[in-house]
């Protein structure tokens, strides 16, 4: 009871603060703090994909196809970090906020006269830096309550005062000794006081988790793990999947290193009380040394946010066999597809298809192929999930398989697509890579470990890196493709002016009309882009802000001062390039007309 | 405790059964009895006879947290060059019940949670100064390298084309090959920097403030995820369960002697540590 009391304290006390700060427009909202509510004005940005379902698409609409021609750049300022941005800033009331790349460093922004009201770094574990899988990134702060939840790279997780940036509570979430490290931006579901935080380092011996932290308090609340038993993975009486598949669908004690780290976008159906999110690669890339289907790697889950038990979960890619992590963004749409209207999840996974799933149920509906140079699999049987693959295109220790399609950064990683209620399609940047790929054994060979893989990547078909597409749900096809060199690294915002935003690894920041893919606008920026654009508007004015700074998996050789790549290695060979293009440096920059 | 006592008096008893004539196996969780340790009999500094090893040593610290005698049998990690061979003829065997120094997680056994993290390391002569921290570190490219084979360093040079004109030791394959070869070939100035695996060179170069040793950072620099850092753990067999537990509640009573063996045998390495469980 008198915990209860201390919380309801809280909240008032935050409510009150809120009301001070101006977050809150109505006296309801002051009342009933609610995120939700906060998102749907499209003056404000107080998510990081936006809102709970994921679409990164923005009401405004001064900013039209017809005159996105005469953008122009407002203001800009340095983030003071020079590693891969792959996030993007918040608005919330009058203040914007951003976090960095490693150092990690979080500002907030008065949009009235662009002062710093505060700044925050960290100080962190430094080994952190050396198992960090591809390159610094962070990939935003989070917002709830009063407060500014902000991940270090690693592992600590802090609560800042929106208002002061003076931390309210500190928690723990990673053990860079072990692998591990957050790079993902903090899931928060303030109606559920839970602050969702998942982890990275599926490479380096991790078994994936999410955690969930009281808003308020920041104590650990529960912790799913991808794999294990039942117990481990929060898989409840209501499951509808296979009991302990956690563990039996592996050999022996691999589970414990399963991999299945989680380092993607959530989202969260308030109705269902559902949150969902995609685990990755099984832990060792030598698919010999792990036989069964390693679940739950590359999975789909769908889990209450209040005690994190799961109700459905599907795998996508059963015993991975070409790094196709399951992370990346989850949207949430109400959508036709073969004409049958649907609470449709669409998730465009890494392995090259685009699924979509009946969120309620976890039932498969559609998955096409979005790049048509897929190769490892010719598609999917709907009625039990499971891919057709393609047996050229296994891998197993000791072959060098050649010519796979998607190469592992993915037919798209982690860089989050919008979907554009107007015109019903999502607007979804990709990679077009494909890859040479032989595992090794992973042993013990009198006292020295080994695990390992080598991965040789190169353009795909029709020698181009990446493209933008219009995707047409309905359908399952592409509607529409923009090219691009590199891989399109950075995300997409859509808005009801009919515009779509995103920016490119060789550094320009462009505008496409939503219905056609025809470009509208483009401009060169310091750096490279990686980063995924936001739309708010302050003092009646349309604003779309973005980061630039080039990095991440697929800018790792610039990243790392790798200067003169072995030819034809990794992502190092494939984005030789790079280098002719860009260079690093953080930066925000914000447009408007 | 109770409970355990009764499995593993029921467990002796069975293999009293099944094996007559074969020597006792200490399959029993029951204070007093012996608790059998599988090791090589030369291999410095992971175990000998003399029991001058650091695993000899590991075991002693579990055998005293335990209450039980400790017991050893040898057989020779690298006349096979598989460990697979040596795991299937020792502990699959039931000739022994306990490995305490492998990789978290590996296969065919039960490993217990790990109780201490090490990795792959440069060494050189402290005089020369290199700039290395990963295998991506310009300075390598213009070194003489000695590196330990069949290991995830070797490949990373391979990937870079660093293997050319750098020297192989095979330690592993090889019973009459040392860990301490790489100190000897960076003493004769045969190579200049040996890349090779902490725990197998630290301890000799217990008394070599000369030479100095830089921990190898694991990288996706190549696309792909190389590891040289890696958690090391205890293990039973997989359906030991009991003894697997022991050993756990060991890790966790015990850190502090076992941190003084690892440090006694100037291994560098760090602890788990509790990531919010």
């Amino acid at each position: 009871m008198k915990k209860t009391a201390i919380v309801a304290a809280l909240t008032l006390g935050l409510a009150v603060i809120g009301a001070s700060l101006g977050w809150h427009s109505s006296a309801t909202a002051q009342q009933k703090l609610s995120l939700a509510d906060m998102s749907a004005n499209s003056a404000q940005w107080v998510m990081p994909a936006g809102d709970y379902a994921n679409i990164r698409h923005s009401a405004l609409n001064d900013i039209t196809a017809d005159n996105a021609k005469g953008l122009k750049i407002a203001w800009q300022m340095s983030t003071n970090a020079t590693r891969g941005h792959e996030g993007q800033p918040l608005v919330v009331g009058n203040t914007l906020y951003f976090e960095s790349a490693y150092p990690n460093h979080v500002f907030a922004i008065n949009l009235d006269d662009y002062h710093i009201k505060w700044e925050f770094t960290p100080t962190q574990d430094a080994f952190a830096v050396s198992v960090a899988c591809c390159d610094l990134v962070n990939r935003g702060v989070a917002f709830g309550d009063g407060l500014i939840i902000a991940n270090a790279l690693d592992g600590k997780i802090y609560a800042l005062n929106a208002d002061t940036g003076k931390i309210q509570w500190k928690a723990n979430n990673a053990d860079p000794e072990l692998g591990q490290t957050v790079t993902s931006a903090p899931f928060v579901v303030a109606e559920k006081n839970r602050v969702i935080v998942g982890v990275s380092g599926g490479e380096y011996g991790v078994r994936g988790y999410v955690t969930a932290f009281d808003l308020h308090s920041g104590a650990k609340v529960w912790r799913a793990y991808s794999e294990g038993p039942d117990s481990d993975t929060l898989m409840g009486s209501d499951f509808t999947g296979p009991h302990n598949a956690g563990v039996n669908t592996w050999h022996g004690e691999q589970w414990k290193i399963g991999g299945g780290t989680t380092w993607g976008w959530y989202s969260y159906d308030p109705k269902l009380d559902l949150f969902y999110y995609g685990s990755g690669n099984p832990g060792t890339w030598d698919p010999s040394a792990r036989p069964g289907d390693n679940k739950w790697s590359m999975t789909v889950f769908a889990r209450h946010p209040g005690n994190g038990h799961a109700v459905w979960a599907y795998q996508m890619t059963p015993h991975d066999q070409w790094d196709y992590d399951g992370v990346n963004e989850m949207i949430l749409a109400d959508i036709k597809v073969h004409d049958q209207q649907v609470p449709a999840l669409v998730h465009f996974d890494r392995n090259g298809f685009a699924f979509e799933i009946d969120r309620r149920s976890g039932k498969l509906l559609l998955a096409e192929k979005y790049d048509p140079s897929v190769n490892w699999a010719t598609g999917f049987n709907l009625a039990n999930g499971k891919p057709n693959e393609n047996p050229e295109m296994a891998t197993r220790e000791g072959k060098n398989t050649k010519g796979i399609c998607p190469a592992s950064i993915g037919a798209k990683d982690q860089q989050p697509a919008s979907f554009d209620p107007q015109t019903g399609y999502f607007i979804v940047p990709t990679n077009h890579w494909c890859e040479d790929y032989q595992p090794f054994a992973s042993k013990y060979k009198a006292g020295f470990p080994y695990v390992g893989a080598t991965v040789k990547m190169y353009r795909g078909p029709g020698d181009y890196g990446g493209a933008l597409i219009a995707w047409d749900p309905n359908t399952g096809k592409i509607v529409w493709s923009d090219h691009e060199h590199f891989p399109a690294w950075g995300g997409v915002a859509t808005t009801d002016g009919g515009v779509a935003f995103y920016g490119t690894m060789d550094g320009y920041f462009k505008a496409v009309n939503t219905k056609t893919g025809e470009l509208l606008f483009s401009q060169k920026m310091p750096s490279g882009i990686i980063a995924n654009p936001i739309v708010f508007s302050h003092g009646g004015k349309e604003f779309v802000a973005t980061m630039s700074g080039v990095g991440g998996w697929a800018g790792i050789g610039l990243a790392a001062g790798l200067t003169n790549p072995t030819a034809g290695l990794g992502a190092v060979g494939a984005a030789a390039d790079l280098g002719h293009y860009t260079t690093l440096g953080g930066d925000l920059t914000v447009f408007s007309l | 405790m109770r409970v355990l006592r009764l499995i593993g008096w029921a467990l002796c008893a069975g293999a009293a059964l099944t094996l007559p004539g074969s020597r006792p196996v200490a399959a029993s969780a029951a204070a007093g009895a012996p608790l059998v340790f599988c090791a090589d009999p030369a291999y410095m500094p992971y175990s000998d006879r003399s029991g001058d090893g650091f695993e000899n040593r590991i075991a002693a610290v579990v055998g005293r947290a335990l209450d039980r005698p400790v017991q050893f049998y040898w057989r020779s990690m690298r006349e096979k060059d598989e460990y697979g061979e040596f795991i299937t003829a020792t502990i699959q065997a039931k000739k022994c019940d306990v490995l305490v120094d492998v990789p978290y997680a590996l296969g065919d056994v039960k490993t217990t949670r790990p109780y201490f993290i090490s990795s792959y390391v440069f060494v050189y002569k402290k005089a020369r100064a290199y700039d290395v921290t990963s295998l991506d570190s310009p300075d390598l490219k213009r070194l003489k390298i000695g590196y330990e084979g069949e290991t995830p360093v070797q490949m990373g040079l391979k990937q870079r084309t660093l293997i050319l004109g750098s020297k192989l030791f095979l330690t592993a394959d090889n019973e009459s090959a040392s860990p301490q070869d790489i100190v000897a070939a960076l003493e004769s100035n045969k190579i200049d920097i040996g890349l090779t695996w902490d725990p197998a060179v630290g301890y000799f170069l217990k008394n070599r403030p000369d030479l100095v040793t830089v921990a190898i950072a694991n990288t996706r620099s190549q696309g792909y995820p190389e590891q040289f850092t890696f958690p090391m753990a205890m293990a039973t067999r997989v359906h030991d369960a009991g003894l697997n537990a022991a050993l756990n509640h060991v890790i966790a009573t015990h850190s502090s002697e076992l941190q003084a063996v690892l440090r006694q045998y100037n291994i560098s390495f760090s602890t788990p540590t509790d990531s919010g469980e």
